[in-house]
C-alpha cells in the first residue's frame, strides 16, 4: 500500500524536483539574481522568524503603494457608520437651502436702478428708460475712444480678415498675429522686453499672481487692493502680509519684520512679492511710485502693479505711472494693465521680462491658457488706440483739465469729501461726517443708509441729465468693507464747458438730496 | 458668358482612398484646370461689387460660388493644396454657395447629414475609457523614465557648466527664482522639445482652413524663427463647431453693421455704465434659446464659470464635482470657500454612493447638514468627448435633491436635434436643471459665457457674481455675432412688432416681451427680440441654413469618430461627440505626429495634448469636426491618420476594424451604423 502510493507519486515528485531545479536555474539566469539569493540567504541565518519579519515589511510595503494616496473621509474618525436604511432616512430629511436667496427690496432697486444705454456708448449717450441724452461722468472714456471712427475702421477691416471669434485658446490655434503684434506694441510703448495678453482685464491679475506666488511664498499687499487681486491672493495659497492703505511706512514696517523673522526661522530664501495699485480702483488714491520701488529693491521683492486705472490715462502719453514718475517700466516686475480700461477696448495684459512673460505665464497663467483668446478685431482696436494714444498727446491735458473743472466744482459742495489723487481720472466722493477714514475696521457710519442716500443722488443727477454710478461692491465678499462712494470717471470727450456743467448739476443734486434728509 | 463647368451634380466618391489618386491628380486633369481660371474670375468679379448683394436668383445668376478668399489673405497656394481652396467637385450653376470655401466647405450632397438625439430604447452609450496593451504602457513608461533620467542628468550638469540658461532658475542677487527647477521640470524638458507644435500662431478666419505663420527653430526649439512665410492648412482644431467663424456674408454682416453703429467697447462694467440695449436683448435671446426664464452674460467663458459658483455657494455648502472638471470650474470651486469632494468621471454609481455618504455623514466634524450641495458637471467634456449621463444623473438630483450645475461650454450648440446642447441631446426639459452654463467661443463662433436659470437665481447672480460690478462688459460686436447666430438657429419668425414696446426692457424686467406660444413650442424668436436694424439673410432668418450646420456637424462628427475607430485606433468619447481624441500615450509620438500631420498633403493642423490638460500615461491628440467641413475634408484626415498612425504604430484599437484600409468600403454608410 506504502509503496504503491510512493510508486504513484514518483513520477510526480520528479516532475515537481525537475521544474524546481528548472526555476532554479531559470531564476540565476536573471541578472542580478544572484544578489537576491545571497540576501535572502544572509537574512533567512537559520530563523524563520527573521524570514516572516522580512515579508511581513515586504507586503506592508506593497499595501502603502496600492493604497489610494487621496484622503477618503470614510477612514477619517469622523465617520459613522449608518445602515443602508438609516441613509436612505437621512437624505428624505435633508431639506437643502435653495440656491438662490432671494433679493431684499434695496438689492431689487440697486438691480433696477442699473442704467441701460441705448445705442453706442459715449460722452453723450442715450438712455434706455426714459429716451433722454445725457451727460456721461460714469463709463469708463476717459482718453474719448469711445466710438473713436479709426478704431471702428480697422475693426471693420479686421472682421473682414479674420471673423470675429478665435475659436479657440492661444495653445490650440488661437493665437492670432493680431494678438502677437499688439503684445509687441503694449510692451514697445511701456518699455518693457515682452508682454501678453488675457481675454478680460478682471482676470489678468487674478491669473497673473497665482502664476508667480505658490505656498510658501510671501506676498506683502496693500490693505485696500481691488478685488480681482485679493482673489488673485487667495487662489495663490501665498502667506500674506498686509500694510496700510497707500502708506509706504507701513510697508517699510512690514517689509523689515517679515525679513527679521525669516532671519530668525533661518528659513530658505523664498519668492517675495509686493503687491499693489498704481491708482487705486476703490478711492483713487495714486501710489509713491519712486519710493516704492527704492523700497522694493532695497528689500529685494519683486513689484506686482495693478495700472488698471492708470494706463492710458496718465503720463503725458499714458504709458502710465512710469511714465508720469519718469520710472523706467522694467523697474517693475510684473505691470498689469487693462486694455478694456485704458484703451477702450477688452482684456486686459501683464508686462515684464520675456522670462517673467513666457517662461511663466504662457504655461501657467491659468485665465491665459485655458480661456479662449481674445476676438481678432478687439485686439486691433486696441493696437489703434495705443497710435491713438501716441499721436494725441493733447487729449491726456484735456482729460486732467476736465479732472480739475470736476474737483473745483465738487470741493465747493457742502456734505461731500472727495478721496483720491488730485490728477486721478476716477473721482470718489462719500458723505460727510467726523469719521474721515475710508478703510475704517469699525464702521462709524451706516453703509446701507448711506448707500440709499447716494443712490438718491445718482438717481436725481441722471434725472438732471448727468448719468453717475455708485461704485459697487460685493458687501461682504471684499476683505475691507470701504465706505460707499460715488465714482466720476472723467473723460477727454467732453470740452471743460461741458464738464463744468455736469459737475454743477451734480453739486446740485447733492445739495437737493441732503437738504432733504435734513 | 458661358463657363465650362461641369453639369453634373457631385456624386459622393464611396471610396475614400481611391480619392487620393483623384487628389494628387486634381491639377493636370482637364475639368479641373478649365474650372480654375473660371473660378478666379468669378473671384475678380465678386470682389468689385459689394460682398454682401449675393444674388439671390440662382436661375438667373452664372456664378456658381465664392470659391476662393479674400484679397487680403489669399495666399499663392501652391497646386497641391488646391483641395482646401476649391471644391474637389466643381459646383454646378444651379448651386448657390454664399460662404467661402476655405471658411465654410461647400457640401450639397444631403447624405452626408445626421441627427444627433439620444435614442432611449437603447441603453446610455457607456464611453469607456479603452485600455491600450500592456506593451503600449510598457513602452510609455520607459520612455517618461528616460525623460525623466536625461532631463535631471541635463539639469544637474546645466546648472555647473551652461549657466546662462539656468539663469533664471537660480537664486540672483537676493531674489528667490521666479520657477524651481523641479516645478518647471516638465515644461522645460517636454513641452519646450516641442515648442514647434504649440501655441502655433496663426492669421485669417479660423474656419475650414487656416493660415499658420510658417517657423523654424535653429537651437532646439529654444526660440523659434518666423521666416514669413504662411501655410493654408486644413483646420480640424478649432473650436469652431457651426462653422460660424466667417469673414463676410452670413453673421459678419450684421456685426459690421453692429460696429459702425455701437463701436467697439461698452465701456464699463455691467453695474456701472456698461450695461446697453444689447445686453438687455442678448440675455432675453440666450434665456429663450436656452429653454430657461432668463440668463446673464458674461464677457470671458473661463469668468463665467470661476467668477459666478462663488455666488451660488460659499461656506457651509458643498461642491460636489467630476474630477475632469475644466479648470475653470475648480478655480471657482476653490474661491468659493465651499468644501469640495470629487467622483470618478461621469460615474454616476460613484456619484451616488459618495452623494450618499456626504448627505448622511453631514459636513465634517460638526455633522450638521450641507446648506447646499452643488453637483458641478459638464455637458461634453473637452479633452474626453464624453458626454453626460443626463437621464440617470437627473433621476439622482429627484431622490437626492442636489442642485445641478452643467458646464455646456461644448454641448451647446453642438449636441442635440436642434442645437440646444445636452438637454436637447437626451430630450430633458432645462428646467429641471438649476444652472446651465455655456460659452459662445465654440459653436457661435464669439467670446464669453452665459449662465441661464430661473429669474430669482439669475437676478442674484446679476448683482452678487464677481463679474458684474468688477469686470468689463461684453462688446456690441460680439453680442451681436451671438445674437445674429443664435437667432439663425433659432429661426426668425416676423411677428408685428409691437408698438412702443420693444425696448422697454430693464435688466430686471429682461423677459417682459410677449411670449407667442405656438411659436415658443417650435423654438423659433420673434423678429420683436432682435434689434431693428438686424437684416440677417433669408436663408439664415428661417433657421434652414443652422438646421443644415447642425446635421453636417453631427455627420463629421460621427464619420470621424466612427472611422478612426475602424481604422484601428484607440478614441474616447461619444459616438456624436464634435471632440474626437485619439490616443497617442507616448510623450514622444505627440510631436512627431502633429509634424507629420502639417506636413501631409494637404496640411493639417492638429492638438495635441499632454500632461498635464491629461493624466501622464494618456498623451493624446483631439480632433475638432466642425459642420464646415465637408466629407472630403473628413476623409482627408482618416486618410492622412491611417498613413501616419502605420508609421507610429498608434493602431491599438479592439474591435471590428477594416482589414486592409486600402480595401473597398462605404464610408459615408457609417453613420447610419
Amino acid at each position: 500500500m506504502d509503496s504503491s502510493t510512493s510508486v504513484a507519486l514518483e513520477p510526480v515528485l520528479s516532475f515537481l524536483a525537475f521544474s524546481l531545479s528548472k526555476l532554479e536555474s531559470g531564476f540565476y539566469r536573471i541578472p542580478g539574481s544572484a544578489v537576491v539569493a545571497r540576501y535572502v540567504k544572509s537574512s533567512h541565518q537559520n530563523d524563520p522568524g527573521r524570514t516572516i519579519l522580512e515579508l511581513i515589511l515586504v507586503i506592508f510595503a506593497i499595501r502603502t503603494l496600492l493604497q489610494s494616496r487621496t484622503r477618503t473621509d470614510r477612514s477619517g474618525k469622523h465617520f459613522i457608520k449608518f445602515s443602508e436604511k438609516e441613509i436612505d432616512e437621512l437624505v428624505d430629511e435633508w431639506v437643502p437651502e435653495p440656491l438662490a436667496q432671494p433679493l431684499s427690496e434695496w438689492e431689487q432697486r440697486d438691480l433696477s436702478s442699473v442704467p441701460v444705454i441705448s445705442g453706442p456708448n459715449g460722452p453723450k449717450p442715450k438712455l434706455l428708460a426714459t429716451g433722454k441724452i445725457v451727460t456721461n461722468l460714469a463709463s469708463f472714456n476717459f482718453a474719448g475712444l469711445a466710438g473713436n471712427e479709426k478704431v471702428k475702421e480697422r475693426a471693420l477691416e479686421t472682421l473682414q480678415k479674420y471673423g470675429l471669434g478665435s475659436c479657440g485658446p492661444p495653445g490650440f490655434y488661437g493665437t492670432i498675429d493680431v494678438h502677437l503684434d499688439l503684445e509687441r506694441e503694449i510692451a514697445g510703448f511701456l518699455g518693457t522686453e515682452a508682454s501678453i495678453l488675457y481675454s478680460q482685464g478682471f482676470s489678468t491679475i487674478s491669473s497673473v499672481i497665482p502664476a508667480f506666488c505658490k505656498r510658501g511664498d510671501i506676498i506683502v499687499a496693500d490693505r485696500s487692493v481691488n478685488f480681482a487681486i485679493q482673489k488673485g491672493i487667495l487662489i495663490s495659497r501665498s502667506t500674506v502680509r498686509w500694510f496700510d492703505h497707500n502708506d509706504l511706512k507701513s510697508l517699510e514696517d512690514t517689509l523689515v519684520s517679515v525679513e527679521k523673522e525669516r532671519k530668525k526661522r533661518k528659513g530658505p530664501l523664498t519668492r517675495r512679492f509686493i503687491i499693489t495699485e498704481g491708482i487705486f480702483e476703490r478711492d483713487g488714491e495714486m501710489v509713491d511710485l519712486p519710493k516704492l520701488v527704492e523700497l522694493k529693491l532695497k528689500y529685494k521683492y519683486r513689484l506686482i502693479l495693478d495700472e488698471s486705472i492708470s494706463f492710458g490715462t496718465m503720463g503725458r502719453t499714458g504709458r502710465g505711472l512710469t511714465e508720469l514718475y519718469n520710472v523706467s517700466a522694467p523697474e517693475i516686475d510684473m505691470l498689469v494693465g487693462s486694455v478694456a480700461n485704458g484703451l477702450c477696448s477688452a482684456g486686459g495684459f501683464c508686462a515684464g521680462s520675456s522670462i517673467v512673460v513666457d517662461h511663466q505665464q504662457r504655461i501657467n497663467g491659468t485665465s491665459f491658457v485655458f480661456s479662449a483668446s481674445m476676438p481678432a478685431l478687439l485686439a486691433t482696436s486696441g493696437s489703434e488706440a495705443i497710435t491713438f494714444l501716441r499721436n494725441n498727446p493733447s487729449v491726456l491735458l484735456n482729460l486732467q483739465d476736465n479732472i480739475r473743472a470736476i474737483r473745483a466744482v465738487l470741493e465747493k459742495t457742502e456734505g461731500i469729501t472727495l478721496l483720491g489723487h488730485r490728477a486721478s481720472p476716477i473721482i470718489h466722493f462719500c458723505l460727510r461726517t467726523q469719521q474721515q477714514s475710508l478703510a475704517v475696521t469699525q464702521p462709524t457710519y451706516d453703509y446701507e443708509a448711506e448707500e440709499r442716500i447716494l443712490q438718491d443722488i445718482v438717481d436725481d443727477s441722471i434725472a438732471n441729465g448727468v448719468l453717475l454710478t455708485r461704485a459697487k461692491h460685493l458687501r461682504g465678499q471684499e476683505m475691507v468693507e470701504s465706505r460707499p462712494t460715488i465714482r466720476i470717471a472723467a473723460t477727454a470727450a467732453l470740452s471743460r464747458k461741458e464738464v463744468e456743467k455736469a459737475a454743477g448739476v451734480v453739486k446740485a443734486s447733492v445739495t437737493r438730496i441732503l437738504s432733504k434728509r435734513r | 458668358m458661358p463657363y465650362p463647368i461641369k453639369l453634373n451634380l457631385p456624386s459622393p466618391s464611396l471610396y475614400i482612398f481611391e480619392e487620393k489618386k483623384l487628389l494628387s491628380k486634381s491639377p493636370s486633369m482637364p475639368m479641373a484646370a478649365s474650372y480654375l481660371p473660371a473660378v478666379q474670375q468669378t473671384n475678380v468679379r465678386g470682389r468689385s461689387r459689394d460682398n454682401s448683394s449675393i444674388p439671390s436668383t440662382p436661375a438667373l445668376s452664372l456664378s456658381p460660388s465664392i470659391t476662393a478668399s479674400y484679397e487680403d489673405n489669399a495666399l499663392s497656394e501652391d497646386d497641391e493644396n488646391n483641395c482646401l481652396v476649391y471644391p474637389i467637385t466643381p459646383p454646378t450653376s444651379e448651386q448657390i454657395f454664399t460662404t467661402v470655401h476655405t471658411e465654410f466647405g461647400h457640401c450639397t450632397n444631403e447624405v452626408y447629414r445626421c441627427v444627433s438625439k439620444h435614442d432611449y430604447t437603447k441603453p446610455f452609450e457607456e464611453q469607456t475609457m479603452e485600455e491600450p496593451p500592456y506593451y503600449i504602457v510598457f513602452a510609455t513608461h520607459i520612455s517618461l523614465f528616460i525623460l525623466h533620467l536625461l532631463g535631471h542628468m541635463r539639469d544637474f550638469f546645466g546648472k555647473r557648466f551652461a549657466k546662462s540658461y539656468f539663469a533664471h532658475l537660480v537664486p540672483q542677487n537676493g531674489y528667490a527664482p521666479l520657477n524651481t527647477n523641479f516645478d518647471s521640470f516638465f515644461t522645460r524638458r517636454l513641452r519646450g522639445r516641442m515648442t514647434d507644435c504649440l501655441c502655433q500662431p496663426v492669421t485669417g478666419v479660423p474656419g475650414r482652413t487656416i493660415v499658420i505663420l510658417d517657423r523654424h527653430s535653429i537651437d532646439n526649439n529654444y526660440t523659434q524663427t518666423y521666416t514669413g512665410g504662411k501655410t493654408r492648412a486644413l483646420n480640424i482644431s478649432s473650436y469652431n463647431y457651426l462653422g460660424f467663424s466667417q469673414g463676410g456674408g452670413c453673421c459678419s454682416d450684421a456685426v459690421k453693421e453692429s460696429i459702425r453703429r455701437y463701436g467697439v467697447s461698452n465701456c464699463g462694467t455691467r453695474l456701472e455704465g456698461g450695461s446697453s440695449e444689447l445686453h438687455v436683448s442678448a440675455e432675453a435671446l440666450v434665456a429663450r434659446f436656452v429653454g430657461t426664464e432668463d440668463a446673464l452674460i458674461s464677457s470671458m467663458g473661463f469668468a463665467t464659470n470661476s467668477t459666478f459658483i462663488p455666488a451660488l455657494v460659499g461656506k457651509g455648502s458643498l461642491i460636489i464635482s467630476d474630477e475632469l472638471n475644466h479648470a475653470s470650474i475648480r478655480i471657482g470651486a476653490r474661491q468659493s470657500g465651499a468644501y469640495i469632494r470629487i467622483f470618478k468621471h461621469n460615474d454616476m454609481s460613484s456619484l451616488e454612493s459618495l452623494l450618499r455618504e456626504v448627505i448622511s455623514q453631514g459636513q465634517p466634524k460638526t455633522h450638521r447638514a450641507w446648506k447646499k450641495v452643488l453637483v458641478i458637471v459638464e455637458g461634453l467634456y473637452s479633452m474626453e468627448g464624453t458626454v453626460l449621463n443626463l437621464p440617470k444623473i437627473v433621476e439622482l438630483k429627484q431622490i437626492y435633491k442636489f442642485h445641478l450645475y452643467i458646464d455646456e461650454a461644448h454641448s451647446i450648440g453642438a449636441l442635440g436635434p436642434r442645437g440646444r446642447g445636452v438637454t436637447d441631446y437626451f430630450n430633458i426639459p432645462p428646467s429641471s436643471i438649476d444652472v446651465l452654463m455655456g460659452t459662445f467661443t465654440k459653436s457661435f463662433g464669439a467670446a464669453g459665457g452665459y449662465i441661464a436659470g430661473p429669474k430669482s437665481l439669475i437676478d442674484c447672480l446679476r448683482l452678487r457674481g464677481h463679474s458684474c460690478p468688477y469686470a468689463e462688459a461684453i462688446a456690441p460686436p460680439v453680442l451681436v455675432q451671438i445674437v445674429a447666430s443664435m437667432a439663425s438657429i433659432m429661426g426668425v419668425v416676423s411677428a408685428p412688432r409691437p408698438t412702443n414696446s420693444t425696448f422697454s426692457l430693464s435688466p430686471v424686467g429682461s423677459i417682459v416681451t410677449p411670449r407667442d406660444k405656438t411659436k415658443e413650442l417650435l423654438g423659433m424668436v420673434p423678429a420683436s427680440s432682435l434689434p431693428t436694424w438686424m437684416n440677417l439673410p433669408p436663408a439664415l432668418a428661417d433657421g434652414s441654413e443652422a438646421r443644415a450646420r447642425i446635421r453636417r456637424l453631427a455627420f463629421n462628427s460621427r464619420y470621424l469618430h466612427a472611422g478612426l475607430k475602424k481604422l484601428g485606433f484607440i478614441i474616447y468619447g461619444h459616438s456624436f461627440s464634435p471632440i474626437v481624441p485619439l490616443l497617442i500615450f507616448n510623450p514622444g509620438k505627440l510631436p512627431t505626429f502633429v509634424r507629420m500631420m502639417r506636413s501631409y498633403s494637404p496640411p493639417i493642423v492638429v492638438v495635441v495634448v499632454a500632461y498635464p490638460a491629461t493624466p501622464f500615461e494618456t498623451a493624446r491628440a483631439r480632433f475638432c469636426p466642425s459642420a464646415s467641413h465637408t466629407k472630403e475634408d473628413i476623409d482627408i484626415v482618416l486618410r492622412a491618420c491611417d498613413e501616419v498612425g502605420e508609421i507610429l504604430d498608434l493602431k491599438h484599437g479592439s474591435g471590428e476594424r477594416w482589414e486592409s484600409t486600402r480595401s473597398a468600403s462605404v464610408p459615408w454608410s457609417l453613420c447610419t451604423l
